[in-house]
This record gives C-alpha cells, sequence and structure tokens, in this order.
C-alpha cells in the first residue's frame, strides 16, 4: 500500500524523532510514504487569524495530496489531522467556502479533491494495518512495563467530521501499546489538554497544564508516557523541565512517541529511531530492549 | 471589575454581533441554553478563568465589542470539548475563534506569537523554518546528519495567494 505523508510544521522543523520513527516503522507493514512536495502550514495558528486563510491552506495540502495520484493521506499530527478534516468537511459541505477556496487554488494552478482519505498513525495502524499484525511483528516486547497514553485532543474531536477514536473513551492507542505486550492504565486525568496551544498567548498556563497531567501520571508509577503529536510532545518531553517548575516537586517522566517504542519492538536501533533526541528519556531508570 | 459588570454599562451591538454569526458555519450560539456543559469541561476554567458559556451570552446579548477588546478570548486552548460536547450544536470554540478574526479585522490587539506564525507562513510556507536540534548529550543535529530528505518548501506563488486570502 502507498499512502501519501503531510508533515506539517513542527514535525519536519524540529522533531524530528517523530518523523524518523514514522519512517522506519511502516515499510514494515508493506505501506510506502510518499512525500508531498512544496506542502504548507495546515492552517493551525492561522485558524485565529481568518478562518478561510486556514481552509485555503489546509485544502491546497489536500490538493497536493491529490496530485500524487494516491487515495491516502497520513498526517501524523493532531493538530494539522484536525485543520486537514475540518477543512474538507466545510468544503464538502459548504459551497460557499468551496467556490473560494476553489479559485484561490486554481491560482496555483491547483485542483481541490474530496475523494483524500486522511489518516493518522493511530488509525492507520489499529484500522488498517490491524493490532494483530502489529503484535505479530513485534520481535522484542515490553513484558513487564508499564506506559500511560496521551490520545491529544485534536484527532478525538469533534466527533461530527469523522475523527480516529472515540472522543469520550479513546482506546485504540492503549490496544497498540498493549500489542507491543505493555501494560497501559486507565486514568482520570487520560483525556486532559497539553496546553499547547496556549504557548501563543499564555505560556505559564500552557506549562502548567502540561506540568500537572505529568505529575499525575507520574504518580501512578508508570515506566513511561506515550504521545501522537508533535505538540503534546514538546510540551511533555523538551519542556518537561519548564513544566515541572510550574507544579513544584521533581518530575523524571520518560516520554515517547508511540513511533518509537513500535519501532523498538520491532527490533530497530535506537538511533534510527531518534531515542537520543527525545530529553526526557531516562536511559538508566528505564532499559528498553536494544539489539 | 469583570467582564459580565462591564456589561451592566454596555450597549448592545447588533451590527458587529451579525458579524460573528455571519461566520459561523453549522453553529448557532442563539440555541444556547446555558447548561454549562462547555465551562464544566473547559481546559483553561481553571487558570485562566474562561467560561465558555458567558462568551455565549454575550454574543447572544449583543456585546461583540466588548469582547473584541479582552483577553479573555485569547485564552481557549482548542481543546475542542466544548464543541464535542454542547447539546446545543453552539460550539463556543468557534464563536471564540470568529471572535479573534474580528479582532484582527478591527486591527484590535492580538498576542503577539500568531503574527510571527503568520509572517512565517507568508515567508516560508511553514511557522517556522528547519531547526538544528540537541540531542540529551548536547549534540547538535540536523536533517541532514539524521539522514533525513531536504526540505521543499512552497514557491513563491503560494506567497501571492495566500497574502491575498489574508487581505480578504
Amino acid at each position: 500500500m502507498k499512502v501519501a505523508v503531510y508533515w506539517g510544521c513542527k514535525i519536519p522543523t524540529a522533531q524530528y524523532a517523530y518523523e524518523m520513527s514514522v519512517r522506519q516503522v511502516f515499510p514494515h507493514f508493506d505501506i510506502e510514504l510518499v512525500d508531498l512536495k512544496g506542502a504548507s502550514c495546515c492552517g493551525g495558528p492561522v485558524r485565529s487569524i481568518n478562518t478561510s486563510a486556514a481552509m485555503y491552506l489546509s485544502a491546497r495540502n489536500l490538493a497536493l495530496s491529490s496530485q500524487t495520484g494516491l487515495d491516502d493521506l497520513l498526517v501524523p499530527c493532531n493538530e494539522c489531522h484536525f485543520m486537514l478534516s475540518e477543512a474538507k468537511y466545510r468544503i464538502d459541505n459548504d459551497e460557499e467556502m468551496c467556490k473560494k477556496v476553489e479559485d484561490l487554488l486554481g491560482e496555483e494552478g491547483f485542483k481541490y479533491s474530496s475523494g483524500v482519505r486522511i489518516w493518522h498513525v493511530v488509525d492507520l495502524l489499529h484500522d488498517v494495518v490491524k493490532v494483530d499484525t502489529v503484535k505479530a511483528k513485534v520481535k522484542k516486547p515490553f513484558k513487564g512495563l508499564k506506559f500511560a497514553v496521551h490520545p491529544g485532543c485534536q484527532i478525538i474531536r469533534p466527533s461530527e467530521i469523522g475523527r480516529v477514536d472515540h472522543a469520550e473513551k479513546p482506546r485504540k492507542l492503549d490496544a497498540l501499546v498493549e500489542a507491543l505486550e505493555a501494560e497501559t492504565l486507565d486514568y482520570s486525568e487520560k483525556l486532559d489538554c497539553c496546553g499547547a496551544a496556549l504557548l501563543y498567548s499564555h505560556e505559564d498556563a500552557a506549562l502548567s497544564l502540561a506540568g500537572s497531567k505529568l505529575k499525575a501520571v507520574q504518580a501512578y508509577g508508570v515506566d513511561g508516557f506515550v504521545d501522537t503529536c508533535p505538540y503534546c510532545h514538546i510540551m511533555y518531553d523538551a519542556r518537561q523541565k519548564e513544566a515541572t517548575a510550574t507544579v513544584g516537586g521533581k518530575l523524571s517522566l520518560s516520554v515517547f512517541y508511540y513511533t518509537q517504542l513500535l519501532g523498538l519492538a520491532l527490533g530497530i536501533e535506537q538511533e534510527k529511531l531518534g531515542l537520543h533526541l527525545n530529553q526526557s528519556f531516562d536511559s538508566e531508570k528505564l532499559s528498553l530492549n536494544d539489539p | 471589575m469583570s467582564l459580565t459588570d462591564l456589561m451592566t454599562m454596555a450597549k448592545s451591538n447588533k451590527e458587529l454581533q451579525k458579524k460573528i454569526l455571519d461566520q459561523l458555519w453549522k453553529v448557532n450560539p442563539d440555541e444556547c441554553f446555558q447548561c454549562m456543559r462547555c465551562t464544566s469541561g473547559c481546559t483553561s476554567l481553571k487558570l485562566l478563568e474562561l467560561k465558555p458559556h458567558e462568551i455565549t451570552i454575550l454574543v447572544n446579548s449583543g456585546f461583540v465589542e466588548e469582547l473584541v477588546s479582552s483577553d479573555i478570548i485569547w485564552a481557549c486552548a482548542s481543546c475542542l470539548k466544548c464543541r464535542e460536547r454542547c447539546p446545543q450544536k453552539a460550539s463556543p470554540y468557534d464563536t471564540i475563534m470568529a471572535l479573534r478574526n474580528l479582532t484582527v479585522e478591527r486591527e484590535a490587539k492580538v498576542p503577539e506569537a500568531y503574527m510571527k506564525a503568520v509572517a512565517q507562513i507568508i515567508e516560508t510556507g511553514l511557522t517556522q523554518q528547519a531547526q538544528t536540534v540537541t540531542s540529551r548529550e548536547m549534540q547538535p543535529f540536523n536533517r541532514e546528519k539524521l539522514g533525513l530528505p531536504e526540505m521543499i518548501y512552497p514557491n513563491d506563488k503560494f506567497k501571492v495567494v495566500f497574502m491575498k486570502v489574508l487581505g480578504g
């Protein structure tokens, strides 16, 4: 299966570990990734400034995707996944917005196509590859380890536009972690937001939201924390120290992209999955099976 | 003095209210019956005192001027819980986005980081250019050193179209 991939802004410019691990794991399931050429921002921050401009940005990336001739588009960032899905839902159902966007795309010689199927890492693995197939490929299981998963906000809501998992009881990421023979847990802060969108206007509040969740998760005694979004990962991994300072106490929680854990379980070397870039990974406290 | 206290002195502005309602699609704040389900689950309630049900009733009462000049509309974390959970499809999230858009249109105060992101998109197509990052051992890494393919940014034609749509 060939799938187009839209990386967005944060992944290809800074969150390299996510890009590396996504590129590493999918070929193991016979999924070939085809990069979009000249993709732009999805319009996430632009939505606050000018909604039509944001819709245009997302539609442009959908048009680039259909240019590849492929029907499926992988969008590994939660915010980009929401923006592209939201734009598609709006353009497909709102004639006025559709006309506006088509005129703008025409100026660059692009054509909007409603036929693109949008996937995230979580549903592409869970619904297309299937959990049993993931399980069957595991060479180095995480037996005896327990991870808390962070589904994030924007891939599970709002359900009216079609999302990756259940809005209130997401379980797909848990199932994918359990496929690696690790344990997961249900915890009351599971749906709490990482706060990343508030970095634009209220940085302290953003860090405090991230810190509160990390503090709660650490208290459950887990071995690590798993996310699937570059924004959440920035908050929980790169900015964990600052987030800790806002809530007091001492935090030391190893945070991973799901695709990094999956890669390790498939037998891929840590370096190829960008594990050296994870700021929060405490390799002395948590020993992960490196081949 | 809170925003609601100010309302006792304010005058309803139907013209600005219409500007907000015209922007909304499949969302109707008018259907809100103040059940406060949005506020009870709001990510920004505790730390920033955002109360989405209040935003909704202020728009319904025509106090849009007061909202667009208030910091409170920038306190939303875009977690989308209010949009998911509203039993009346009034989605305070969408209303807040419309209020932010109107703030920009009226050239009122917008958090600088948003304007920086837009300027960067005009420049490169993305909110930031590819950066050199450091590993846990403080070693610098860029895309090339990590074996990642070279970035292909959008061409100049994109810039022209994006600036056109921004300008309305």
